[in-house]
């Protein structure tokens, strides 16, 4: 069946007066796209033009102080010269690529074993039979609805007596448990045949390679897309990392972002390294988006509209 | 080869649910925890201090409901017109929602810093600059009462109508264009079309966007953590102006280490959120046998 797509009457002419009424629909664009201008634009402008009223709309010189000063040297007070982002944080090892570290390292950790688990449970749940199995479903579903913010004190008392906090196993370990993951995975495992998996077993394969062989391979459109809503999410993810890290050095990148700010908050100066810090927490997400971005937008439509 | 999944989700999902529900009827604190004396059990104590004397979390309520009100209902207009408006699939209609959906992916605490640039109360605040070449002298927008709801809107529909839009394309595409070319043929406009075939059709993803869009506002947390703090320690703006369910909740179990206390207040959250979901399915099944 033909789907509608856009439906034009091929009779109803399309007059000037559509085109005028797509003015408004630049005008937003503008809109969406002022606030990634401005980050960029102004990592690049110097302490002396950020203090200028009004503010300039194009740099007037692009420097790169922000990132990295050269005029900067700390043994001496120079206005206008400020420590750039990665002139900061000379207690820890790396500087600001510490923050870098922890938020690629957590990033990945999450996203592979989140998915391995998953994916093993859902095959178990679409193609197994054992007693309990509706209620095992029943519970992950339903815990979906449960809102997360719900554990969020119990599992801080959890991470703490475990010893986890400011560590890296209380970013990833909590996280790995995704019941949508399991719920999404298993929709799509219903759809391929029993049999398949049935003439594998009679064939003497291990559960394992069943797993590996046929199931994985199977799966593999269905993991794009929810690694790629993993990765991101996780990237974004600030209420529990801000909970759980004690020390700067523990910080991922949203966190050590908003610690920034708040060491800087008000100082017009300081913006600019600011934004520099938040373009570069933000380049990664939006690079992946680019990159798969087809994978994105099927993803969004399967997982949505089932 | 479901253990793995099954013993980290009974550990970290459903052992810290079930003992929030139990902290929440306990007195836990920074100087005692529920197992001493004179801790311990205070029944509905934390709900009934909630719900009837703590002038603070009414605050924090009916703020969150006047936020999700506006983020949803603007947030479902701005995704459907934007959908109606990108949904040819031209090359600038590609980029267009490119760019719409861009803040979904953008960390939002990055976007909540720009934003706190735009609204500044200076003369370098970006808005009070525009303003200012019209000569309206700077105002001082996050402390100002009243407009820290639709600034939180306002960044909420920025963010999320890209979002809703993408859901809204998937919908506006499943529907067959006979129904389309058959409407036509029986003389129907655009805008009989609009109301009889496309509206109706929609109506499940409506849903779907309201009901997730409505629990997402309910858990707003880095806006207002970020704009609207209050002195060290503390948050929610002047006056509690910005204060939200979620923030009070941080307030309530990190700044002030009342355990138990914000574990009610997440318990209302999830109440909350449930009945009105319920509804909004109620409402549109009603709606359906109505037909």
């Amino acid at each position: 069946m033909e789907r509608s797509g856009a439906f034009t009457n091929p009779f109803e002419s399309k007059s000037k007066s559509a085109k005028l009424r797509r003015i408004p629909l630049y005008l937003l664009t503008v809109v969406m796209i002022a606030p990634y201008y401005w980050m960029i634009t102004s990592s690049f402008k110097s302490v002396k033009e950020l203090q200028e009223v009004p503010p300039t709309f194009f740099p007037k010189k692009w420097i790169t102080g922000n990132y990295y000063d050269t005029n900067y040297n700390p043994g001496m007070f120079q206005q206008d010269v400020l420590q750039g982002l990665f002139q900061r944080y000379p207690d820890l090892k790396f500087g600001f690529f510490r923050f870098i570290f922890n938020s690629i390292f957590v990033n990945i950790s999450i996203t592979v074993l989140t998915l391995f688990i998953g994916s093993l449970a859902a095959y178990v749940v679409s193609k197994h039979r054992f007693k309990g199995k509706r209620i095992i479903y029943l519970v992950i579903i339903g815990s979906m609805m449960i809102p997360w913010q719900v554990g969020l004190i119990p599992g801080f008392l959890l991470m703490d007596s475990f010893g986890w906090l400011n560590t890296f196993w209380a970013y990833i370990v909590p996280a790995l448990p995704k019941a949508f993951i399991v719920f999404f995975l298993t929709q799509y495992l219903s759809s391929i045949p029993d049999e398949l998996v049935e003439a594998a077993r009679i064939d003497g394969a291990s559960e394992y390679t069943i797993y590996f062989r046929i199931i994985l391979p199977l799966l593999k459109p269905a993991l794009i897309a929810m690694m790629i809503f993993t990765a991101i999410g996780e990237w974004n993810n600030f209420l529990w990392p801000l909970i759980i890290t004690t020390s700067q050095d523990m910080a991922t990148l949203p966190v050590a972002l908003a610690n920034l700010r708040n060491s800087g908050a008000g100082n017009i100066g300081t913006q600019g390294i600011i934004m520099a810090a938040s373009l570069i927490t933000s380049i990664p997400t939006i690079a992946l988006y680019f990159a798969t971005q087809k994978h994105f937008i099927r993803g969004i439509a399967l997982s949505g509209l089932k | 080869m479901l253990a793995p999944f099954a013993i980290l989700f009974i550990v970290f999902s459903i052992y810290p649910v079930l003992s929030s529900l139990r902290l929440s009827f306990m007195r836990y604190n920074a100087i005692c925890n529920p197992d001493q004396a004179p801790c311990g059990s205070v029944g509905f104590g934390n709900y009934a201090q909630l719900i009837f004397h703590d002038d603070r979390f009414h605050k924090a309520l009916s703020n969150t409901g006047l936020y999700v009100i506006g983020a949803v209902s603007l947030g479902m207009l701005a995704s459907l017109a934007l959908a109606l408006a990108l949904q040819e699939d031209t090359r600038a209609n590609r980029v267009l929602r490119v760019i719409f959906f861009l803040p979904s992916v953008t960390s939002g605490i990055a976007v909540v810093l720009v934003w706190g640039w735009v609204f500044r109360g200076d003369q370098v605040g970006l808005l009070n600059a525009f303003l200012n070449i019209f000569g309206i002298a700077p105002i001082e927008w996050l402390a100002t009462t009243w407009m820290a709801i639709p600034i939180l809107i306002f960044m909420s529909v920025w963010g999320g109508a890209g979002f809703g839009m993408i859901l809204f394309l998937a919908g506006l595409n499943s529907i067959p264009a006979m129904y389309y070319e058959a409407a036509v043929i029986d003389g129907a406009g655009p805008r009989q079309r609009f109301r009889y075939i496309t509206l109706p059709l929609l109506r499940p993803v409506m849903v779907y966007v309201a009901i997730t869009g409505i629990i997402g506002a309910f858990q707003i947390f880095e806006g207002v953590y970020l704009l609207f703090p209050t002195s060290v320690g503390s948050i929610g703006g002047l006056q509690d102006m910005a204060l939200m369910i979620v923030p009070y909740l941080y307030d309530a179990g990190f700044n002030k280490f009342r355990l138990g206390y914000a574990s009610a207040i997440a318990w209302i959250l999830f109440a909350i959120i449930f009945v009105v979901s319920m509804i909004n399915l109620k409402i549109s099944r009603s709606l359906e046998d109505l037909k």
